[in-house]
């Protein structure tokens, strides 16, 4: 019978199978798998939820380089001028090519910037805008139940009023939306302040949340109900 | 048309395992399809926004519209609302200014929508095989006319549809004053409402006692919706009041009618005949004057007991409700059995008070017209025709195999021939030219109702193909000029009814889709003979000694009509009435006759008459007459579409003119086949569960108390808490016909796809509403019942219990919410649903992309993708829009605003939806009546959908006789 070794039971260094470091190098191993694990997961959160994949501020390029910061904000035209169906549709509408023209049949007639306009009233052909906001297909939005009970443009639409070109000014992702179906009176503007063109959630009205949901008669008991959205 | 086997999804090939698969290449592949997976959601979709260039005047992009115009359905016209979202019409609904609408539709009118967006529709116009262009027929037609001119029209024959269009009878009125000497006849394979130069209007609602000889007034009539609703009005009232009608019917087949019927009687119109005699000579002898008991002379007529109490106590009724009396013939009926129920209607004195006698509205009998398809034929014949035009009719299918023949031969030995129609059908492969006819939502004409009320049908949308309305054609054909549709009508009504502000008349016509005032239809004053001639003796008798002898009775197919509706998918996969069948036809025998022949369901026979054959399978259906044999037109077309050719069998090939609806000594004989006949039902007895609930009997309707409704069981859930409002809906079994209407009505609303009899077969039909049919023996009679299923919405939801995703969860206004895009299809919903209403889809299910079906859908309802449940929503859509409406102008939603697609479908008003935490609404209302249940309520699932029990008013003497003593 093979005797025992006398001072170690284990095997001798000859045979070991493993190093002396294995073990603190396998702990290590795990550490950093895990941390890589959660790293992945934690960066794929965090890419979910950065302007990268929410297109916050992403202003694409449009084909005629419309400023609303100009418009809006300088000259104060009204939303409901262009955007004509916000308070009697689910859409806001976009200004048709004669909208524009009403004023710029008169001016600056002959500027580059305003040639493509000028082509789609000659050709008939539509201009083609990039949308900004891009809802997905199973959501519901109705532009002109959120103006009456008043949710004003600059709450979902951002500072309209300071933008050269027009960028996404909110996430408008489920959980953004959710924000304020769970409680609306914090995001809700006064009605003289609903189509004012640059953003400001005044201490004014963040101050009388519930006298601004009495006033608009909010009942939110169904606003947090699948079906007010998803149908 | 959307009927496909789902569609290969995924390249051929790609889901069958290679032969050599090991593990390691499994694992492998599993691994990357599941890191890919996650890929497939990465792409942003490429989106544009284009605004108008010129923004037209009108409704906002967003919102939707509703247009009134009309629909032709065998010639008479019905009142439509259309639904368009951005120019594209998806929806039709009744137009409640319409007398023969009165805001309700039947199936086919909710199908008819399908059709403008058939891909197979006739796009342009064909010269032979091959497509040309309107020029070409133009310049065509110029060279014919120019011949046929000299000789005024002679050789010209013009074979059209029997209509109501004033305009479009003005356009044949022009053609045959250009061409005098030209012949014009109508041809229509469906029944004449016209007997002796006058047709019948109903007053079913003004009744207390109606007596239908094998008709389906209620349901398959043009003016089916208008009586259906006065009918079910009046038995709606509660028990004991003056005027609920009772309802005898004696008829050989189901009718939806006949369904309804308090006392039904189900004998071969041989046997109809002999009960009717029975019933003259009753009147004749007068011994229902006195107050007698049963008479004997009768019981020696060679009568059944059961039959002797029949029309015993159906003359006690007719003689005793005199001018409230109504005897109706169904159209189908042979003319002496019409003239016999005239008479006696004319007996009872109920001419005036429960029917009127108008001048015919249809024009069957126009001036000019020289007769029906076997006048066209035999002019063909003659070899003097060298020109013919088949106009919006298909006679190469409807016609019997013998005028088919004739029709070939004579349309290839004319010089011209011209088919105009909305599909290259089997009519247009024997002309030299078809032209395209546009569909009804695509341009002008008019109409007039049943009743003579008078209809502008406006378009919609433009021509979406090549195609022109009929009455720009037949124009076009009397005049060589394309005039426009709008200039034809207008210049018809404005020739009618002059009027120095005709602009604004005809807008506010526009506007509410009718024509008023018009005058109604003239009463006629000749009144019908009231002497009840003998029938027996009129029909020939099948070979009694022959087991296999039948009489066939032809009847349109409940769906396809004369078959024209044949391409529609959405009708095809409607289970029919008392069978339950979808995509295919049966002859339908009694049970007792098929076991006598030794056929199942599904046996395939060989029916023959006068040596020609057709081989069908047979179903057999409880409360069929013995002896006699129903089967369906409309089906076996060999040129309908990619959806409806090939479907049924084609019955117009034992038809003859001479035996159009009746057809004596046809024989069966079972070929030893079986064919796997589809229907959505499987057993068709309730043993003893009573999800139907029969109340059978004046005095039972008080006394069968609510068992379950008040008394709540106990629950381990909390109470759902009241809210305001709470949606629930209640169903009354009493009102509701059977017709279908809601089916299809839900299914164009909520974008449910059609899914093909393979898949139905599999249990797999996607209606959100279903309609249940049993058959049951009470008192020693067979009565049929039809229970309409949707989502019941219970309280106790078992669904929501089961998912692991929270995919069906419970609004706070009592709806149960399906959410798609949290569903990842278990499938478990579905396992612990008790009422079987959730559908799964298990394939791609939507229309392919590119097919024009798409610009059908609802564009507020998902379009639900493969792996996902759903099921009713009680139209949360509608809902929503209302909901929204409501609070932007600051005010409560209105009590009856909400309506659900099939409750607005509803010629029964059988359905009725709305707040029952209001304790005024109709739907609160109808849920205290006496009798409201819930279906398997025993489960406890508090559904918010509750029925009213079905009602029978049997008579009293036959009720007494009946029961066991």
């Amino acid at each position: 019978m093979p005797q025992p070794h006398p001072q170690n039971s284990g095997p001798s260094p000859k045979h070991r199978l493993f190093s002396p470091g294995a073990t603190s190098a396998f702990r290590l191993g795990i550490i950093l798998a895990l941390l890589l694990t959660g790293g992945g997961a934690g960066a794929v959160f965090a890419f979910y939820h950065s302007p990268w994949w929410t297109r916050e501020g992403f202003a694409p390029n449009q084909p005629v380089l419309f400023s609303h910061r100009h418009h809006a904000g300088e000259l104060r035209i009204d939303c409901r001028f262009c955007h004509t169906g916000v308070e009697s549709s689910a859409f806001a509408g976009l200004p048709s090519t004669e909208t524009c023209l009403t004023c710029h049949s008169q001016i600056f007639t002959d500027t580059a910037m305003l040639r493509p306009v000028v082509r789609s009233a000659e050709t008939g052909l539509p201009l083609r805008w990039k949308p900004v906001t891009n809802l997905p297909g199973y959501v519901y939005f109705n532009h002109s139940i959120h103006i009456a009970k008043g949710v004003g443009c600059t709450t979902c639409h951002g500072d309209i009023g300071t933008m050269a070109l027009t960028a996404k000014g909110e996430r408008l992702d489920m959980r953004w939306c959710l924000d304020c179906h769970r409680d609306p009176g914090t995001h809700l503007s006064p009605r003289e302040d609903l189509y004012a063109a640059s953003w400001r959630p005044t201490a004014n009205a963040r101050s009388r949340p519930a006298a601004l949901m009495r006033a608009y008669e909010i009942h939110s008991a169904h606003l947090t109900d699948c079906v007010t959205c998803h149908r | 048309m959307n009927l496909r086997p789902p569609t290969p999804e995924f390249a051929e090939g790609a889901s069958t395992w290679p032969g050599d698969l090991d593990r390691r290449e499994f694992l492998r592949m599993m691994a990357a399809s599941a890191a890919l997976a996650g890929a497939t959601g990465c792409a942003r979709p490429a989106r544009g926004l284009a605004p108008f260039v010129a923004q037209p005047a009108g409704p906002l992009p967003g919102t939707k519209v509703y247009f009134a115009t009309a629909m032709l359905q065998e010639g008479f016209g019905r009142g439509i609302l259309v639904e368009s979202h951005e120019g594209r019409p998806t929806k039709i609904e009744g137009n409640p200014e319409h007398s023969e609408s009165l805001g309700a539709t039947d199936a086919i009118t909710q199908a008819a929508i399908l059709g403008l967006y058939d891909p197979d529709r006739s796009v342009a116009p064909l010269r032979g095989a091959e497509l040309a262009a309107w020029t070409d027929f133009e310049e065509a037609w110029i060279a014919r006319a120019a011949l046929l001119s000299p000789r005024s029209g002679s050789g010209l024959a013009l074979l059209t549809e029997p209509t109501t269009s004033p305009t479009l009878l003005r356009g044949i009125g022009r053609l045959l004053e250009k061409f005098p000497e030209a012949i014009w006849c109508q041809h229509t394979p469906l029944a004449r409402y016209d007997l002796d130069g006058s047709q019948e209007d109903l007053a079913p609602g003004a009744a207390s006692v109606i007596f239908s000889i094998g008709s389906d007034f209620l349901c398959s009539h043009p003016a089916a919706l208008r009586y259906a609703r006065e009918f079910t009005a009046s038995r709606r009232q509660p028990a004991g009041a003056p005027s609920t009608p009772r309802l005898y019917a004696l008829e050989s087949s189901w009718s939806l009618t006949g369904s309804m019927a308090d006392e039904r009687l189900a004998r071969s119109p041989e046997r109809i005949r002999r009960l009717l005699d029975a019933l003259s000579e009753l009147f004749a002898s007068g011994v229902l004057s006195g107050a007698g008991r049963s008479n004997p002379a009768a019981a020696q007529n060679g009568l059944e007991l059961a039959e002797t109490q029949f029309v015993e106590a159906l003359a006690r009724e007719l003689t005793g409700s005199g001018t409230r009396a109504l005897v109706v013939a169904g159209p189908e009926q042979p003319d002496e059995i019409r003239r016999w129920a005239r008479a006696m209607n004319g007996r009872l004195g109920a001419d005036g008070h429960t029917l009127r006698y108008v001048a015919p509205v249809r024009s069957d009998r126009a001036k000019g017209c020289r007769g029906d398809l076997g006048t066209f034929l035999d002019a063909l014949a003659s070899g003097k025709i060298t020109d013919a035009v088949i106009l919006g009719t298909n006679p190469g299918y409807t016609a019997g195999a013998r005028q088919r023949a004739e029709l070939a031969r004579g349309l290839s030995s004319a010089a011209f021939s011209l088919h105009v129609g909305a599909y290259a059908d089997e009519s247009a492969a024997l002309c030299q030219w078809h032209l395209p006819e546009s569909h009804f939502l695509e341009c002008w004409s008019d109409a007039l109702g049943y009743d003579g009320s008078a209809l502008i049908q406006q378009p919609l949308i433009e021509p979406m193909h090549l195609t022109r309305s009929a009455a720009e054609i037949i124009g076009f054909l009397a005049t060589a000029e394309a005039r426009p549709s709008l200039e034809w009508v207008r210049e018809t009504w404005s020739a009618r009814m002059p009027a120095h502000d005709f602009d604004d008349r005809w807008r506010g016509w526009l506007n509410r889709g009718v024509i008023d005032p018009f005058p109604a239809s003239e009463p006629v004053s000749r009144r019908p003979a009231d002497s009840l001639s003998k029938l027996a003796g009129h029909a020939p008798e099948t070979d009694a000694s022959d087991s296999n002898s039948f009489t066939l009775l032809f009847r349109a197919d409940p769906h396809l009509a004369d078959g024209r509706w044949a391409n529609n998918g959405w009708l095809q996969e409607l289970p029919q009435p008392f069978t339950s069948l979808v995509w295919d036809q049966a002859l339908l025998i009694s049970p007792e006759d098929a076991s006598r022949i030794g056929l199942s369901d599904g046996s395939v026979v060989v029916v023959e008459v006068e040596s020609r054959s057709l081989r069908i399978p047979v179903w057999s259906v409880p409360g069929h007459a013995g002896g006699c044999a129903v089967l369906f037109l409309g089906g076996g077309r060999s040129r309908a579409g990619s959806v409806g050719t090939g479907r049924g069998a084609d019955a117009y090939y034992l038809r003859t003119p001479a035996a159009a609806w009746e057809s004596a000594r046809a024989t069966v004989r079972p070929t030893g086949e079986i064919k796997e006949l589809t229907s959505t039902q499987h057993h068709f007895r309730m043993e003893g569960r009573s999800p139907v609930r029969v109340v059978y009997g004046d005095a039972g309707i008080r006394a069968n108390p609510s068992t379950d409704s008040p008394a709540r069981a106990a629950s381990l859930y909390p109470e759902w808490p009241g809210s305001r409002p709470a949606w629930g809906m209640s169903i009354d079994l009493a009102s509701c016909l059977g017709c279908s209407a809601c089916v299809i009505a839900c299914q164009a609303e909520n974008n449910t796809p059609v899914v093909g009899p393979e898949q139905v077969a599999r249990g797999r039909e996607m209606h959100w509403i279903r309609i249940d049919r049993y058959f049951e023996e009470i008192s020693g009679r067979t009565v049929a019942l039809s229970q309409p299923v949707p989502c019941m919405h219970c309280e106790n939801a078992p669904c929501e219990l089961v998912c692991p995703v929270g995919a069906t969860v419970h609004s706070q206004e009592g709806l149960n919410e399906m959410v798609y895009n949290r569903c990842v299809g278990t499938r478990y919903c579905s396992n612990n649903c008790p009422y079987k209403v959730r559908r799964f889809n298990f394939f791609d299910f939507r229309t392919p992309s590119g097919s024009p079906l798409h610009l059908q859908e609802n564009p507020d309802v998902t379009v639900r993708a493969r792996g996902v449940m759903e099921k009713c929503s009680y139209c949360v859509q509608r809902i929503e829009e209302v909901r929204i409406v409501a609070e932007r102008e600051k005010r409560p939603i209105g009590r009856g605003e909400i309506r659900t697609a099939c409750q607005q479908a509803c010629p029964a008003e059988a359905i009725v939806f709305g707040d029952i935490s209001d304790p005024q609404s109709l739907v609160s209302q109808r849920k205290r009546m006496p009798g409201d249940y819930a279906l398997l309520g025993e489960l406890n699932t508090r559904p918010r959908t509750t029925y009213l029990p079905k009602v029978f008013r049997p008579a009293h003497v036959l009720t007494l006789a009946a029961s066991p003593v």
